[in-house]
């Protein structure tokens, strides 16, 4: 077995080699940030500029009475002080994922001020906005502003909140702001007809990406052009700058919002920091001069809009006795906090893998989407798809066991069929590519040789139970869907009813840009239209590009256009990247050569076809004459400036028929299908109730391999993430909806000694649907790593009677305690 | 460290400090509740200092102070009157890194970069003390830093090839 090693090769790539596409290169970011030098958004501070504090609601829920601001404003230090009846005065509302619901009186709109009006909804709420000569001193002031409140009852429980009784948008009338039901198949015929309907209810706790970098933002308000220039490490800049230039009431060509190359961790999470940029944004037009803000962990953990995916979920499966899976009922609440935020679609995006790598065709799916008085949900990791496969796992294996079979050979029963592929699961998304059963048979393997004298070693399992320490083991074969491309992200603002027959041509795309421009001294500058916080895109590009035009990796710059100068909307999420970029990179190359034939052919008057490029050289067939990129620089004419070169790259799946359903009624399309099968060993400890992963095993599969060490990298920091995620971390809250982690003493991310050694393998079975076979790889190990360790525990508690120990996330040793104490 | 009594003015109080940071003396006239972190980040420029956390749990800031490693949010400037600070900034020589900083360039122990100062800073103490460490001893020097990218896999192979690299 191979355990997982970084490639070694040397920066200087190997040129001996066929291609660099498939190498581990080292990364061209790393080397300005391990000396230090790589410049974050904290590390802007522009002459002059002025630094913004919030004050923020101690409160979940009440009625904001009176604000006192003259002892702030006297401060020798202060230089503005913002509340809501400001803001009102000038700006907009943000957007939000959901404009407005139905009532009897018409629509009720779903508002969010960036500051608190009338009513604080969550702890943490900002309320007041201070800016002053530098942040120790706003912080001061902040102080001096006094908020009178009127608390009124507060609902911090998304399955409380759907009765109603306390209501978060009170002229709404409802906390449901958002419910579908969608029938796939003939479910109700297929439970009708089972020999057995298992049930299974299993609870998602609030968790997050916390990335290390807090959010920041400088903005810069400039009196002449009437426009913004906003740094910020927001995520996907260049489709949610709309958040910003709307609440500030401009155009998008009016405010320019520039992400910093260098982003410390994001995950999803920083796509919802735009309350910050728009306040900094107002406080510098009002002051004409720079404003920072730098947001601190605390306010990032209790009130940063940063918190994802909170569910409960009712599951049932229809089985026959003789293992096969009838069909597949999802019914849960995802509780979305005070304000429903853009990514709204996280409750839909499980459907692009609502049966994982089961062969189900009845299945029902339906949630309630509530508001509560908690901070609100931004994107993570995953992006909903991690609770649905947790859940769904836990039910594959309940129902194992309630119709007396190996829950191993119950999934393999159920598995979809190499053959298949490419298979049309009954939500209209298409599986790729692979060999599930295969890779199912190979973890198997690996745990068979653990119990051949390693760590699940009868005799070692036995004297380990004699000391009340439990191990087992139960992998499942787990997909990852990836990139994302079109309009099925705002289905809930739009008439579903009308998405039955929509015409194919109605839906609108995603492409990604990438643009190459011919440097005087021969290298090329390549420009993302994405921002990145950590995957290597730099890298990646210049692999891919190096490739294309037969030159070296280190003759290629990346750099980043900002949200005016980019073209297109996407970028970084939904595990694109990687595809999106390399059939970016064949397209912008294809076009570069032709402009640079044409360049030489007019120098040599020739025609193009009498012309070859080679090796970052253009050659004159006949004569032999040749001319490097330096030499074609120096001769491009500066007016036509053929050789700088752009390139939209279209969503693959637009390509192909078999997606037009999808796309037409605004299901999520992914048409790439990564997969894998974990084997976790968890021993726990019955005692203390605490669980140790004594190794982690797994198999991956994401078709090819651009950068395997960076592959392997999102691989490893998913899994971390995922064990965090199933054993550690969760934002509690109180009945009264006060937060319980709002440091990271209580919020509690994996230090390297909750992560186990990771033992990676491989296959690649490339993707038919993208240019080069890879798949979107950035999410699995969140996606998957949950549910591995949840079933792992079951089956290591199964000996004492424990009926599903692991039926809520984080496991946590008390609930466990609770289990085990349930049973003496 | 003597004292700078602003009575009489608006400004805050302040006390003048001299501190060795990365071999170069630097004095200047700082507030009492200045942290550490701060006077390194805004006072010299300093910005491979990160926060993350600002409550002494991530261990992004972290910075050797008299040869010992310390949460540089978690501490005064004041309190680093007449100490020698080494940064991050402080390893490479003229542009040429470290071996631990190419150890964890070429074992791809980075991603976001945004805790990498403090592990190499953590790595720099702990190789210096225990110079072929076991993983186990790995994990006890780097358990006071948090990396959110790489699920730590990395750094251990990073450790280990920096070692081999410093024997050398």
């Amino acid at each position: 077995m191979s355990r997982s090693q970084p490639t070694e090769v040397g920066d200087d790539a190997d040129a001996e080699s066929e291609s660099f596409t498939g190498q581990g290169l080292p990364r061209v970011e790393d080397h300005r940030i391990l000396t230090g030098k790589a410049e974050f958004i904290h590390d802007i501070t522009p002459d002059n500029c002025l630094h913004m504090a919030l004050v923020r609601s101690m409160h979940a829920h009440a009625e904001i009475e009176s604000i006192e601001t003259s002892e702030a404003k006297a401060h020798p230090d202060c230089e503005l002080v913002l509340t809501a009846e400001d803001l009102k005065a000038e700006y907009n509302p943000m957007p939000t994922g959901i404009e407005s619901v139905e009532t009897e009186d018409g629509e009720a709109d779903l508002f969010e001020w960036s500051l608190a009006d009338e009513k604080a909804r969550f702890v943490g709420e900002p309320v007041v906005a201070i800016v002053a000569s530098n942040r120790y001193a706003a912080e001061d002031i902040a102080d001096l502003v006094t908020v009178e409140y009127n608390s009124i009852d507060a609902v911090a429980d998304g399955m409380a909140a759907r009765e109603d009784d306390v209501v978060v948008h009170e002229h709404a009338g409802t906390n449901v702001v958002d419910h579908e039901r969608i029938e796939f198949g003939d479910p109700s015929g297929a439970f009708d007809d089972a020999d057995t309907v298992v049930e299974g209810d299993y609870s998602w706790g609030r968790i997050s990406g916390v990335p290390l970098e807090t959010a920041g933002v400088v903005a810069r308000y400039d009196e002449d052009g009437d426009s913004f220039d906003i740094d910020c490490n927001i995520q996907l800049h260049t489709l949610v700058d709309n958040m910003i230039y709307e609440t500030l009431g401009y155009g998008e060509d009016d405010v320019r919002v520039n992400v910093p190359a260098d982003v410390g961790g994001s995950y999803g999470t920083k796509i919802g920091i735009h309350r910050y940029c728009c306040l900094a944004a107002m406080a510098s037009q009002q002051l004409e001069q720079p404003v920072k803000f730098e947001e601190d962990r605390i306010e990032n953990l209790q009130g940063g809009d940063m918190h994802c995916s909170d569910r409960e979920y009712e599951m049932r499966m229809a089985v026959d006795d003789d293992g096969t899976i009838r069909g597949l009922e999802v019914w849960f609440v995802d509780d979305f906090g005070a304000y429903p935020r853009y990514p709204v679609n996280q409750v839909l995006k499980p459907l692009s893998v609502v049966t994982n790598s089961y062969d189900i065709e009845d299945v029902t799916y339906e949630y309630d989407l509530v508001l509560t008085n908690k901070t609100s949900q931004t994107a993570y990791r995953g992006f909903g798809v991690d609770p649905h496969i947790y859940a769904l796992e836990m039910v594959v294996d309940k129902a194992a066991r309630e119709i007396g079979m190996d829950p191993t050979e119950f999934r393999r029963r159920n598995m979809i069929q190499p053959e298949q592929m490419p298979y049309t699961l009954p939500s209209k998304n298409i599986y790729d590519s692979g060999d599930y059963p295969a890779t199912l048979d190979r973890i198997q393997e690996i745990i068979d040789d653990e119990r051949d004298g390693g760590l699940l070693d009868p005799e070692v399992v036995e004297a380990k139970r004699e000391e009340g320490k439990y191990r087992g083991v139960q992998p499942s074969v787990i997909i990852e869907p990836g990139v994302s491309g079109s309009d099925w992200t705002d289905r809930q603002r739009s008439d579903r009813d009308a998405l039955e027959d929509r015409d194919r041509d109605d839906v609108e795309e995603l492409p990604e840009h990438l643009r190459a421009t011919l440097e005087d001294d021969g290298t090329v500058t390549a420009s993302l239209a994405t921002d990145s916080s950590g995957q290597g895109h730099q890298t990646l590009v210049s692999q891919l590009l190096a490739d294309e035009l037969e030159i070296l990796p280190s003759d290629i710059e990346v750099d980043y256009l900002d949200s005016i100068d980019a073209p297109t909307e996407y970028g970084s999420a939904a595990s694109r990247m990687a595809v999106m970029l390399s059939g970016a990179t064949v397209g912008l190359a294809e076009k570069f050569v032709a402009n640079a034939k044409a360049v030489a052919a007019d120098h040599w008057g020739v025609s193009g076809e009498d012309i070859s490029y080679r090796d970052g050289a253009l050659e004159r067939i006949d004569t032999g004459d040749s001319l490097s990129l330096a030499d074609l620089a120096a001769i491009d004419d500066a007016d036509r400036r053929l050789t700088q070169v752009s390139y939209n790259y279209d969503h693959p799946a637009t390509e192909f028929e078999e997606f037009d359903e999808a796309f037409s009624r605004k299901f999520p399309v992914y048409p790439t299908a990564a997969f894998g099968a974990n084997a976790p060993i968890v021993e726990v400890d019955v005692e203390t109730g605490e669980v140790d992963i004594l190794t982690f095993h797994t198999v991956r599969d994401c078709g090819t391999m651009l950068n395997p060490m960076i592959v392997e990298g999102q691989a490893h920091g998913g899994i971390a993430q995922g064990i965090g995620a199933s054993l550690l971390e969760e934002f509690g809250y109180e009945d009264d909806g006060q937060p319980q982690a709002i440091t990271l003493f209580d919020y509690l991310l994996p230090s390297i000694e909750n992560v186990p050694e990771i033992q990676m393998e491989h296959t690649e079975t490339p993707s038919p649907y993208t240019e080069t076979g890879a798949k979107g790889v950035g999410e699995g190990g969140m996606i998957d790593a949950p549910a591995s360790i949840a079933t792992s525990i079951n089956a290591a508690l199964e000996p004492l009677g424990i009926d599903e120990p692991a039926d809520q996330i984080p496991v946590a040793p008390d609930h466990i305690r609770k289990n085990v104490r349930d049973l003496e | 460290m003597s004292t700078d009594s602003t009575d009489g003015t608006d400004g805050p109080v302040t006390e003048e400090i001299t501190v060795t940071v990365n071999g170069e003396p630097v004095t200047a006239a700082v507030e009492p509740r200045l942290k550490l972190s701060d006077f390194l980040r805004y006072e010299c420029d300093l910005n491979g200092v990160r926060v993350g956390c600002e409550h002494g749990v991530c261990g992004a800031c972290t910075v050797q102070q008299d040869g010992r490693t310390v949460k540089s949010c978690l501490s005064y400037a004041v309190q680093a009157d007449g100490a020698e600070i080494e940064t991050v900034e402080g390893l490479d020589d003229d542009g040429s890194l470290h071996p631990i900083q190419e150890a964890f360039h070429e074992t791809h122990a980075l991603q976001c970069g945004f805790c990498t100062s403090g592990f190499v800073m953590a790595t720099k103490e702990l190789l210096e003390e225990n110079p072929d460490p076991t993983r186990e001893e790995i994990e006890t020097g780097l358990a006071d830093n948090i990396c959110r990218c790489t699920g730590y896999q990395n750094i251990y192979e990073a450790v280990e090839h920096a070692a081999e690299k410093m024997e050398e």
